[in-house]
């Protein structure tokens, strides 16, 4: 709230983005490693016949394949609703070609939402050619615009900067791996599944597209850190006797648990807000150390997400399997400990003070 | 008071559906009226109807999102919060929402 409106006006497009592209993303990712799993291949010259298992896993590639179109035209569509769709699709469309990738999609689809804002904005036409301005104008004008923008200034330099990012990702000594590995971890873990978390999918989204694989698997660990950590902080209570969960919080557990499963680490959610500091400091206890450990070990899913789905995907799933097991438990202990006794009476909490200063008439 | 509202999130699976209950509680127990209509990875769900947005006093949009249908509260005073405020603080909210409009 006391963040100002230039702010809401960037992070508001990507966020819708990134709600429009997670749905993409899952079906995408369980498409591939279902396909893979069973031996599937990515088929990419179609000679009239297709296996089943090639049929997931060249459906998944090719939904994932086209992430970087997806998300500028979400944000492109957020910014300037539906005549920014098209312009949107473009700029996506090019940062595939030259190889701008996700980050390019972002950029462009900012880019073309803010060009078409501007032409519906500036340009006016009389009576008689007003139906031409949605049909016609908008669409060629913004297209034109942003497509230049693309080609001749933002695309050379966001493709560069992707190339030396990955360069200099692929090349980390071991004792900064784990470093990076442990600032992911926590920067994906602290807010459950809010704005850091997504935010911090839309950059490793990126490095994956770029075939840098680590940095996403430390994601989805880290997702998965707090339902299982508090899954064994509740085994904890019942052999150390230190009841630190009411009867409403085991029965959340029992769908946090298997929505964790999934990565989805929002079911932990009404147990976070019950008790918020203890909560995060043990989470990103957990997501520093197993996300540290998962880079250190180089687990690299080959899918952006779908949790336990993505292990038969990595070429190395024993280590990311023991550093989800170690951040979990590391998790689960710190809360264990940090967590007052439960009284019957949960004392009322002390809320934080709100500023409606820009209440808007519109 | 009459409230009407539309709680999103980027996720639309958690938070979405936590404000939303948040801001009934809060306004319930200040004695208000309150329609929320959600906008989750789902779709629209408990969508607002034109006579409640009528008669509502305020329209309180608690969103990290673009949402649809904002064009239907036009000429509405519309506060407008994430969802991270609606989770933290719903109490004070309404009391704000309250003062701010002189409403007891």
């Amino acid at each position: 709230m006391a963040e100002n409106k230039i702010i809401v006006k960037i992070k508001e497009p990507a966020l819708t983005a990134i709600s429009y592209l997670i749905p993409v993303v899952v079906a995408g990712g369980l498409l591939l490693a279902v396909g893979n799993i069973f031996g599937g291949k990515n088929i990419t010259n179609f000679t009239g016949t297709i296996g089943v298992w090639d049929a997931f896993s060249t459906a998944g590639s090719l939904i994932l394949g086209l992430l970087p179109v997806v998300v500028s035209t979400g944000v492109s569509f957020a910014i300037a609703d539906k005549p920014g769709i098209a312009p949107g699709f473009l700029v996506g469309l090019i940062s595939n070609m030259i190889k701008a990738g996700f980050l390019g999609g972002l950029i462009g689809g900012y880019v073309a939402g803010w060009f078409t804002i501007l032409i519906v904005k500036t340009i006016k036409v009389p009576n008689w050619a007003q139906g031409l301005m949605p049909t016609l104008i908008i669409p060629f004008l913004s297209s034109i615009l942003s497509a230049a923008v693309m080609f001749y200034i933002l695309g050379a330099p966001i493709a560069e900067g992707q190339r030396m990012l990955t360069r200099y990702l692929t090349q980390l000594p071991s004792s900064q791996k784990f470093f990076y590995g442990a600032i992911i971890g926590i920067l994906a873990s602290v807010d459950y599944g809010g704005a850091i978390n997504k935010t911090v999918f839309a950059f490793v989204l990126a490095m994956q597209a770029e075939g840098v694989n680590e940095p996403i698997t430390v994601l989805i660990l880290a997702s998965m850190v707090t339902p299982f950590g508090f899954t064994f902080a509740y085994f904890l209570e019942k052999l150390f006797h230190k009841k630190i969960y009411t009867q409403t919080e085991v029965n959340t557990l029992k769908t946090a648990f298997p929505m964790g499963l999934c990565e989805i680490t929002e079911g932990s959610l009404p147990i976070v807000l019950n008790d918020l500091w203890r909560s995060i400091v043990s989470t990103a206890c957990g997501g520093a150390i197993g996300g540290g450990l998962s880079m250190l070990w180089g687990a690299d899913s080959k899918i952006p997400a779908s949790g336990l789905f993505a292990v038969p995907t990595m070429s190395r799933p024993v280590q990311f399997l023991i550093a989800l097991l170690i951040g979990s438990l590391v998790t689960g202990i710190v809360f264990f400990l940090l967590k007052r006794p439960v009284s019957v009476e949960s004392e009322k909490k002390e809320e934080k003070d709100v500023d409606l200063g820009d209440i808007s008439i519109g | 008071m009459k409230i009407v509202g539309i709680t999103a999130c980027s996720a639309g699976i958690a938070h979405t559906y936590i404000a939303k209950e948040k801001i009934e509680q809060a306004a319930k127990d200040c004695g208000d009226i309150v329609h929320i209509e959600t906008q989750g990875t789902i779709g629209t769900e408990n969508a607002l109807t034109p006579e409640e947005i009528k008669e509502a006093d305020v329209v309180l949009l608690a969103v990290d999102v673009k949402i649809t249908g904002r064009e239907r509260f036009k000429g509405k005073k519309v506060v407008q919060i994430s969802t991270d405020t609606a989770i933290q603080s719903p109490n004070k909210l309404i009391k704000k929402l309250h003062s701010a409009l002189n409403v007891k």
